[in-house]
């Protein structure tokens, strides 16, 4: 079933440029220490360099430090991604792991599972991760990854649970089950590789997420803390000259929302596949 | 007599999935119907009976494409402007549907969605379009029909939204229905009513009907002549009795061997 | 309908108690002693101190404490903000109305928007006014709202003098001021950060309510509609939109919580003093009675609203109305 399902994506154009573009930003992440022109915390000349404006040099100019702005956002990439993708992946595993042991032991498990779900999810996420970052005060990118990401699970333990319960049903569940197989086998072997089209929806929309919420923390000064760059705090350095110096905002900008942008088209593109529907008229 | 509907070669497409060929539905139709007439369309399920009545009205699905000619009161359908086409819907060329539950919106009283027709056609009071909605709901034999009104489609019977259906189709008085299926899904004593109803009205008004059906019963009781549509093609065009009597299309045979009269015979 | 109402209240209440602990656990942990450290400050009055010192224990065990402090709380009194020195309720009477009203602006400006853009881009699917707002849409999702704030405040603001860049009134001593331009005023200064809201509201609602209307399109009573000769808008307003708003409603009601927090972010870049930017100030100031008040009412905020959209949903889009 998975292999018709990627067939059916690969077949969509959209899909394809939305691959397209975060396989490049994943890409970009990954290289950009080789790729970038510049170091990213290198000030050469604070005076003569600084706020230029982009030229072959510097495609997408300078700072008010005199820093290379590509490079920044280069690097940005990577910080940036790569707490998003490590937080979407512990969430992700988190929600997964709760809602299918939710659905497979039920009983009390279940009720407490659900009910604090339920509970918590009434929760705005920003607040609680501002409240969590501010308290403890500036933290490494490693702890970040795991505020932002063990405050995620929540939907995905839902979709998995629900999902899980729905296949539980099914004759093949049952007959494993007649035949004596333990809570584990059922899980891994039956249930896991049927929800998976769904978690991978989730994963996506988990990403596209993320990576606005670590901005967001970067740009009031909870995040990911200078001289290390993130789109987030590349935005924050740039605000003051948003009318005089367009390059330090645009480019940080474009590429946090061509990101997000890709990742919601692709879960969305995501959905029809799985559906096997052709697309809306 | 001019007809009051004319078929050319009318060709029904669907687009094939993902660049496949398109499939043909229909293949070159062609028939006539004057005012007045009562015509069967008998045809299995899948023959593309339904298309060609969505066909005339104009309200084939996007995945459907139409060409040929279809003259109606003297206006060419296809190649009329869509505010040309939608100005006949309800009011000189109505339709009723095969299921009617899924026919009617949930959310909105019966009576607004008859008197809806009489607004969709200019009617600017909504309280007279109202009230001859019922007067035309009691008229199609809906007991208490000013109640019944208020009522929303799932509190009434199979047969009750049928009726609601064709009091809808007629408020307007058209010169053509074309009733696609309309007993299908009703129980064998309501269905005997509503035909009964569709043969009273069509004679009251002098309206020509067109009955789509696969049910070769259904049509005998009520229409004078039968298309016999197999595969997308007409393959018999004759009067029902002789229909009846000598089948020439061994598809026809097999239906007129499966047939049991409903009512009266033709 | 009644019993839901009564479940909604105690999910509230369950979701209070559980923020209340998760808080009083939080700051356990929190770098240094949060109250000591408050209260050790100079400005703190000597009768705030003793009273507080008793009402929190800090000299008892952390079970007394959490018993004693979960009573306080039970109870309205919800102390003394340091940072601000004000009893905390007042101040959160000044900031909550500040946060219902931009809320609440946002929500129904953004709604309104969103479904009517839906509405366009059905009648016109497929074709470019469609792509057009799809595209823009899409836009208004995978931008961030504090980027569209930025943009906002410095170009509506700052470049074209159109709105002022933030705070919530220019009018100084405002009591001088007739009611009307105090409105007036605040309307002003309420447009940019409720506009900011407003516009992730409607490509949220937009996409989804497109979605809906196209799934409704295909029932059969939309067929029946048109057969009657309705012109397509009106199969659109009449027949396909009260059918296809109610899903659309209840996601609202899902998503709300994201939305508050969305304008707390928003409070804090345009000076909107709502519980958002009170938040912040007292996070920075490690002025934890306020935060803890901050976060509760922000979370009870979310509740309500959820509540108000989950009862409205069911009035439009009643789930009685199946085939019986």
């Amino acid at each position: 079933m998975a292999a018709s399902t990627w067939h059916r994506l690969m077949d969509d154009r959209t899909a394809r440029a939305a691959v397209g573009v975060l396989g490049t930003a994943a890409l970009v992440a990954v290289l950009a220490r080789w790729i970038s022109p510049y170091d990213p915390t290198l000030q050469p000349d604070p005076v003569a360099l600084r706020l230029l404006a982009p030229s072959w040099q510097h495609p997408f100019g300078t700072d008010p430090f005199s820093r290379d702005v590509l490079s920044r956002v280069l690097h940005g990439a990577r910080v940036s991604l790569g707490v998003a993708v490590g937080a979407m992946l512990l969430s992700v595993t988190l929600g997964t792991a709760l809602g299918a042991v939710a659905a497979v032991v039920g009983g009390w498990v279940d009720t407490a599972v659900s009910g604090l779900v339920d509970v918590l999810i009434a929760m705005p996420r920003l607040l609680v991760v501002i409240t969590l970052v501010a308290t403890f005060g500036t933290l490494s990118p490693w702890w970040l990854v795991v505020l932002i990401g063990g405050s995620g699970w929540l939907t995905t333990a839902r979709i998995v649970r629900a999902e899980c319960r729905d296949h539980l049903q099914r004759e093949y569940v049952l007959a494993a089950r007649a035949l004596g197989a333990t809570h584990w086998r059922i899980v891994w072997h039956h249930l896991l590789p049927a929800v998976a089209p769904q978690v991978a929806v989730t994963a996506v929309l988990a990403l596209a997420a993320v990576i606005p919420l670590e901005a967001a923390l970067s740009f009031v000064g909870l995040g990911i803390q200078p001289p290390l760059p993130s789109w987030g705090n590349i935005l924050l350095d740039g605000t003051d000259y948003l009318t005089s110096a367009w390059w330090l905002v645009v480019f940080p900008l474009v590429a946090v929302t061509m990101t997000v942008g890709a990742a919601l088209v692709l879960a969305d593109r995501l959905r029809v596949a799985i559906a096997g529907e052709d697309r809306d008229q | 007599m001019n007809p009051l509907l004319s078929v050319e070669g009318l060709h029904v497409d669907a687009a094939g999935a993902r660049g496949a060929a398109p499939r043909p539905v229909l293949r070159d139709v062609s028939f006539a119907l004057q005012p007045g007439a009562t015509v069967g369309l008998l045809g299995a399920s899948g023959s593309g009976k339904t298309s060609l009545a969505l066909a005339v009205l104009g309200l084939l699905p996007p995945a459907l494409t139409a060409r040929g000619r279809v003259f109606f009161e003297g206006l060419e359908l296809l190649a009329a402007s869509r505010g040309a086409r939608r100005l006949l819907r309800g009011r000189r060329l109505s339709m009723v549907f095969q299921e009617p539950l899924t026919a009617l919106n949930p959310r909105m009283r019966v009576g607004a969605q008859v008197a809806e027709v009489a607004r969709a056609h200019g009617e600017r009071e909504s309280r007279r379009a109202m009230r001859d909605a019922v007067v035309m709901m009691a008229r199609v034999g809906l007991a208490e029909a000013d109640v019944q009104a208020y009522r929303f489609p799932h509190e009434l019977s199979g047969g009750e939204r049928q009726r609601v259906l064709i009091a809808m189709a007629l408020l307007l008085d058209p010169a053509l229905l074309i009733a696609d299926e309309p007993t299908s899904a009703l129980d064998v004593t309501v269905q005997a009513q509503v035909l009964a109803l569709l043969r009273a009205q069509q004679r009251e008004r002098g309206m020509a009907l067109l009955l789509v059906s696969h049910d070769l019963g259904v049509i005998a009781t009520t229409c004078e002549r039968t298309l016999v549509l197999h595969d997308g093609s007409i393959v018999e065009d004759v009067p029902t009795r002789q229909l009846l009597a000598a089948p020439e299309h061994s598809q026809a045979r097999a239906l007129v061997a499966a047939v049991r009269p409903v009512g009266r015979s033709a | 309908m009644t019993r839901r109402l009564v479940a909604r209240l105690l999910h509230a209440a369950a979701v209070c108690a559980v923020v209340a602990t998760a808080v009083f656990v939080l700051l356990q942990f929190a770098p240094g002693d949060p109250f000591a450290a408050a209260l050790d400050g100079a400005d703190v009055p000597a009768t705030v101190r003793a009273e507080w010192r008793a009402r929190y224990g800090l000299d008892l065990p952390p079970g007394e404490r959490f018993v004693r402090w979960t009573g306080a709380l039970a109870r309205g009194q919800l102390g003394y903000s340091a940072s601000r020195q004000r009893a905390v309720s007042e101040v959160m009477t000044d900031a909550l109305p500040r946060t219902l009203l931009l809320v609440g602006v946002a929500l129904v400006l953004g709604f309104a928007a969103g479904v009517g853009i839906a509405l366009v881009q059905t009648r016109h699917r497929g074709r470019w006014p469609d792509r057009c707002l799809g595209a823009l849409t899409l836009g208004g999702v995978a931008m961030p709202e504090f980027l569209v704030a930025l943009l906002a405040m410095t170009w509506l603001g700052g470049r074209w003098r159109l709105f002022p860049v933030g705070g919530i009134g220019s009018l100084g001593d405002a009591a001088g001021w007739p009611l009307w331009e105090r409105g007036i005023d605040l309307l002003w200064h309420l447009a940019l950060p409720a506009g900011v809201l407003a516009l992730a509201v409607a490509s949220r609602v937009a996409r989804h309510q497109r979605t809906a209307l196209l799934g409704v399109l295909r029932e059969d009573y939309i067929r029946t509609a048109r057969a009657k000769g309705l012109a397509e808008w009106d199969v659109l307003w009449r027949h396909a939109l009260p059918n296809a708003i109610g899903p659309v409603i209840a996601l609202l009601g899902l998503a709300l919580p994201s939305l508050v927090g969305g304008a707390v972010l928003i409070e804090r870049i345009f000076g909107w003093p709502g519980m958002g930017l009170t938040l912040f100030d007292a996070l920075l100031a490690r002025d934890y009675p306020l935060v803890v008040a901050a976060v509760l009412l922000a979370t009870l905020l979310a509740v309500a609203a959820r509540t108000i959209t989950d009862v409205i949903a069911d009035r439009v889009a009643p789930r009685r109305m199946q085939e019986p």
